[in-house]
């Protein structure tokens, strides 16, 4: 019984101890501190490993890129953040010159000497791009300089051959001067400025990575508004304001109905505002959205499933109106599909099944019933707010026609689905994405087509995609920057499986288009080759689009310059936190 | 004593090499190929032979055994595929927030089930105790998941008894997030402990030293709470004892949905995640607690049960 | 015959004493009966006679509340939950009684082996069930599932590969007790093989705890179906399943649609506890020290 008593000291004392190793600071709402939420756990900080949205929403405002988008005007436009001015591009589209800001501080960290942030060169870049390219990283965003940057692809295999190491001069990548970057490609790359905006090719202080090596996703250093303060593993990230950061100040012009919606009313102040940003990491959806109902987080995309009690035809429901929460809309550049494998031997020869398919998938009940009717009905690959798309154009293919799907089924050799075998459908197995199976399933049966739905872990399901094990498969691509590029390069034979091009699909009039349009600057006649490409996929039928999302985002009161867009990623600098009224509002939940 | 307690410290030898070996092949198996799934999105054949090399998965397989078994004896589990940390050091900040939302549970659920077994134990036969026995058999016919979905959303949302979930490592805050997953945890193992320790109760009612007391006419309610609750405690503690390492590896459930930053939540976010050196790791320390606790346990029931050391 | 080849007398009067303690149970008696009863639903739904209706999809009527139309109202896709609750006894019945006979034949097996032969072959299952006893059962389940992919099949397996522990290690007991028996070293006499001795003589007078086991384990396999589920790892999505139910209210239960996880915790709660009372009454029908309490 002593024993016994003894262990309980010992283990309570234990726990008391760990708890107290990770103290931080209390949070408290007398200050301005934003409390946000990711709804998946945050992974290392580190710009390379920044592919999941989750992990960027904390990195992003830790390290910056070269260039950003204006933070209100819309369409997307991009504008300097690192850099002093848009680039400069020679006449033949290969050679990028960026002018650095002078006087920008790495934040301060022991990594230097003395402590004190170091001013960022040009060499930084260099190095920063070396480790993305680094196979031994394994990074995912490798992608964005994939065969573009004169020499770095040849630095890549020499790295793997122990040839070479980050002493070792490329080519295409050359500091002028301190403050000045010389980019050479390989070929025009007009999508450059775009990647240029992603956390990837943020820089990191080689003195940093060195120091920490592996430890480096768990010190981040970078230039950013905010820097690391604590993490609380599996719950919550916070950071806080950065206190040598560059001079910077609040946008003043924006769309016209900005300024009605107060978006303007900071405009010219010193950024950013806030004091301190709380990432609280929350899978489930439930307690999600009852955090925001109690006023623990200031801001939280709708749950599909609390969707009729938050909005009301086009509106915020009045209770919540009522408690000073406010909506808004972001139609994003996304676009969901199912995913033909062009190879498997049944649908990849018989377009005529594929078109049955397409026929037979309501979309409209789709996103009524999982959209809450808030998506576009997608007809292509190319989503909104990209060159290319057209609203007036419709996929024949597209419409919700059984009759018309018989015929093409019987078309395909399989009248009524006799002969048929099942098809396999391949999806994660979140709730939300077995339902939309089953979904499928369901549609699938009024032709007499049989499926069985094959459900695992995210990394399980794309790596059957990659190894071009999956049969059908529903997906969803959120672009990474705006440009129909980024969606129909999913499409490209170039990129089939292990890459992007999961469904396998290879054209060779797709392909030349393809490559003819990545040569070209932003224009009519890019948009008129994004449009033939639309026209062949919706004839050859790889996919059958679903739906282009949007985002509803429901804010307190007491945020305020709340304007979401998932491509602007360092937007936790305009935010600010009223903490009177938010005092006074919480007090009404 | 001492010659039992090393021959039962031998025995525990062949164990670990059972689990090691059993922890090894059913990951070697399920692992398909981990290369591919950790490498990315973009991964080429040449970077998944190397990450293959860097993993030391192109060996022969007694290899990668001899390997584990490395890991293992340096308690470095190498990092996770889906967060790149280090996983000891994952563990170790899961260990903290576990055992606060664990042992309270724990002692709380066994100062309860044993009160109530013992006013069963009294109460035996009459129709309070077989109405509980009811009861009790339907509290455990319920899903864990029913009680937590439940709790939180009436006691938490709709009467804003609780916070809904979440975490404050600040020693005293975290109790007001951890209060209701220990009130659904005890209020889960009232079911089954109650009915256990009612057994060992009235196990311990009919023994002869009982009948003895009773012919002395002592009072039954004497009886009771002196000799049979004395005697019950070990067979008791032995059973506390080998709960324990479930302290340790928490509640899968409980964590997940209450976001506490614990071992569970790891593992839920491994599972999800298919993060198969997380799983692995995981597996192989409960196992390994479980194997302590089952050993500190033999030994205190041959120190208290001078019997045992005869076999 | 010799005396001591006949089965002992013991075995067959306590069954005849069990099933007359059981028939004087009113408790005991009305669980079985609601076992039988969910069987006989079971197999009526997957005979299609009744709620057939079950995958019937309406898409002008999701979530509606319950109603005469729709007892227990209907689903995201406007199906009828009654009909699917039905038709998820089908799931966790077959998990049940194929996932805990895979179990218990496992068990049995090495149990019986362990404790006839002794020596080595002992030391080896012993070795083998306390190693797989080390392993936290969580994990072990989880582990099992992860490596075959989630479907019904896997289910059965993971459930069997798991719980036969605790039954082996209690049928293994009995075999040592049962090996020095009268009855059995008289069938050593008379040259009856092995096999013969381990199945037909010893076997059956051990069937009472295998019975015991069953519902213990069969408990244990249904609750464990809603865990996996909630983790990904159940059944093919699109089968009618208690756990998927239950998993679903995670999404339904903020948008106020209780009935779904009402229904499947409502259909899981009374088979659930029919087997915990049954088995409780069995136990003690078949426990010889019964009187003395």
């Amino acid at each position: 019984m002593i024993f016994c008593r003894r262990l309980l000291t010992f283990a309570l004392g234990l726990s008391f101890v760990f708890g107290h190793l990770s103290c931080t600071r209390r949070v408290s709402d007398q200050d301005g501190t934003i409390n946000t939420v990711v709804s998946a756990n945050i992974k290392g900080l580190d710009p390379i490993f920044s592919s999941d949205v989750y992990t960027n929403a904390v990195v992003a405002q830790i390290y910056e890129p070269l260039l950003t988008y204006h933070y209100l005007k819309r369409p997307l436009t991009l504008q300097p953040l690192l850099a002093a001015e848009m680039p400069k591009v020679s006449e033949d589209g290969l050679t990028h010159t960026f002018k650095i800001k002078k006087g920008i501080q790495f934040q301060d960290n022991p990594a230097f000497p003395g402590g004190k942030g170091r001013e960022l060169v040009a060499e930084d870049f260099i190095y920063s791009w070396k480790r993305l390219a680094d196979p031994r990283n394994q990074s995912d965003g490798f992608w964005v300089f994939d065969g573009r940057i004169k020499g770095l692809n040849e630095w890549r295999e020499a790295v793997l051959k122990e040839e070479a190491d980050y002493d070792t001069p490329i080519a295409g990548l050359v500091a002028k001067d301190p403050y000045t970057l010389e980019i050479q490609l390989t070929r025009p790359y007009y999508q450059l400025h775009y990647v240029l905006a992603m956390t990837y090719t943020a820089p990191v202080p080689r003195e940093a990575v060195e120091r920490y090596k592996e430890e480096f996703i768990n010190n981040p250093v970078g230039t950013g508004p905010y820097r690391f303060d604590s993490w609380v593993r599996n719950s919550r990230v916070t950071l806080v304001k950065n206190p040598n950061w560059r001079e910077e100040f609040y946008p003043s012009e924006g769309e016209p109905e900005d300024r009605a919606r107060g978006l303007l009313e900071d405009a010219g102040q010193a950024l950013p505002f806030a004091e301190r940003i709380v990432f609280h990491e929350i899978i489930e959806d439930q307690p999600r959205w009852l955090n925001f109902m109690r006023g623990n987080l200031d801001f939280v995309d709708i749950p599909k499933d609390n969707f009729e009690s938050a909005v009301v035809g086009d509106s915020l429901s009045p209770q919540l109106a009522e408690k000073g929460i406010f909506l808004q809309v972001s139609t994003e550049p996304d676009v969901t599909y199912t995913a033909f494998n062009m190879k498997d031997p049944i649908l990849g020869q018989n377009v005529n099944l594929r078109k049955a398919i397409s026929l037979a998938y309501d979309t409209e009940t789709l996103i009524e019933r999982f959209y809450n009717g808030r998506a576009i009905v997608a007809h292509s690959p190319i989503p909104p707010g990209v060159d290319g798309y057209d609203p007036g154009f419709r996929n024949p293919y597209k419409e919700y026609n059984l009759e018309k799907a018989k015929e093409y089924l019987a078309k395909a050799g399989f009248p009524e689905g006799q002969g048929l075998p099942e098809l396999e459908f391949s999806t994660i197995s979140s709730p939300t994405a077995r339902q939309m199976a089953e979904y499928f399933q369901q549609n699938m049966a009024q032709l007499g087509i049989r499926v069985r739905i094959s459900s695992s872990s995210w990394p399980q399901f794309t790596n059957k995609i990659r190894e071009g094990q999956a049969q059908i498969y529903g997906i969803a691509w959120l672009g990474d920057y705006p440009d129909a590029e980024n969606f129909l390069q999913l499409l490209y034979g170039g990129n089939v499986s292990p890459g992007p091009n999961g469904s396998n699909f290879q054209n060779e009039e797709f392909d030349r288009l393809y490559e003819r349009a990545s040569r070209l600057p932003a224009g009519p006649e890019r948009t008129r080759l994004y449009q033939q490409m639309r026209d062949i996929v919706v004839a050859q039928a790889p996919w059958v689009p679903g739906a282009h999302r949007q985002s509803y985002y429901v804010a307190h009161g007491w945020l305020k310059n709340f304007k979401r867009n998932s491509m602007i990623q360092d937007y936790f600098k305009y935010l600010r936190v009223d903490p009177k009224k938010r005092a006074e509002l919480k007090a009404k939940l | 004593m001492f010659k039992y307690v090393v021959r039962r410290l031998l025995y525990t030898i062949p164990i670990l090499f059972g689990v090691t070996l059993l922890t090894f092949l059913l990951f070697h198996i399920a692992g398909g190929d981990p290369a591919a799934q950790a490498a990315g999105k973009h991964a080429s054949a040449e970077e998944i032979a190397l990450l293959k090399a860097q993993l030391g998965l192109d060996r022969p397989l007694h290899q990668q055994y001899f390997f584990y078994l490395q890991q293992i004896a340096t308690f470095d589990f190498g990092r996770s595929w889906a967060t790149k940390q280090n996983i000891s050091s994952m563990f170790k900040a899961g260990l903290g927030p576990t055992l606060s939302l664990t042992l309270p549970a724990f002692f709380l659920a066994v100062l309860i089930t044993i009160s109530l077994a013992l006013i069963l134990a009294h109460l035996r036969g009459s129709w309070v105790d077989r109405l509980s026995l009811v009861l009790c058999l339907a509290m455990m016919s319920i899903s864990f998941l029913v009680y937590i979905l439940a709790g939180q959303y009436f006691l938490a949302y709709q009467f804003s008894l609780f916070p809904i979930s979440g975490w404050d490592p600040d020693p005293i805050l975290r109790w007001t997030y951890l209060a209701l997953p220990i009130l659904i945890a005890v209020v889960v193992s009232i079911g089954p402990d109650t009915l256990f320790f009612r057994t060992v109760f009235l196990d311990e009612i009919s023994q002869d030293y009982v009948r003895t007391a009773r012919a002395k006419g002592l009072a039954e309610g004497r009886i009771l709470f002196k000799h049979v609750l004395r005697n019950a405690l070990i067979p008791i503690i032995t059973i506390v004892v080998i709960r324990m390492p479930f302290l340790v590896m928490g509640s899968l459930l409980l964590e997940a949905f209450f976001g506490i930053p614990g071992l569970g939540g790891i593992m839920f976010q491994a599972i999800q995640n298919s993060d198969f050196p997380v799983i692995k790791a995981m597996t192989f320390i409960g196992a390994l607690l479980y194997m302590f606790f089952q050993l500190f346990s033999d030994i205190l029931y041959a120190a208290v049960d001078p019997k045992i050391q005869l076999r | 015959m010799s005396q001591s080849q006949k089965p002992p007398a013991r075995r067959n009067s306590l069954w005849w004493d069990a099933l007359r303690h059981l028939r004087r149970q009113p408790l005991a008696m009305v669980s079985l009966g609601v076992i039988l009863f969910y069987v006989g639903l079971a197999l009526l739904c997957s005979a299609g006679v009744i709620f057939t209706d079950y995958a019937l999809v309406d898409h002008n009527r999701p979530y509606q509340e319950p109603s005469w139309e729709n007892w227990l109202g209907t689903d995201i896709f406007g199906r009828d939950v009654l009909a699917r609750a039905a038709h998820g006894s089908i799931t966790s019945l077959s998990v049940g009684f194929v996932g805990t006979g895979l179990a218990l034949v496992i068990g049995t097996l090495l149990g019986a082996l362990a404790g006839y032969f002794g020596g080595r072959t002992d030391d080896l299952v012993v070795w083998f069930y306390t190693t797989v006893d080390t392993i936290p059962y969580i994990l072990l389940v989880v582990s099992l599932a992860f490596i075959m992919g989630p479907s019904l099949q896997t289910l059965y397996l993971a459930i069997g590969l798991t719980f036969w522990v605790s039954h082996c290690r209690i049928v293994r007991a009995e075999f040592l007790k049962h090996r020095e028996r009268d009855y059995v070293q008289g069938a050593l006499a008379v040259g009856a093989s092995h096999w013969r001795r381990i199945f037909i003589h010893i076997l059956p007078n051990i069937f009472h705890l295998i019975l015991i086991n069953f519902s213990l384990v069969f408990v244990t396999a249904v609750k464990s179906e809603v865990i996996l589920s909630f983790l990904g790892l159940g059944v093919e999505p699109g089968v009618p399943s208690w756990g998927m139910m239950i998993n679903d209210a995670r999404l339904e239960l903020p948008r106020g649609v209780w009935w779904g996880l009402a229904a499947a915790t409502g259909f899981m709660f009374f088979l659930i506890l029919a087997f915990n009372l049954f088995n409780d009454a069995l136990r003690e029908a078949l426990d010889p020290k019964r009187s003395r309490v």
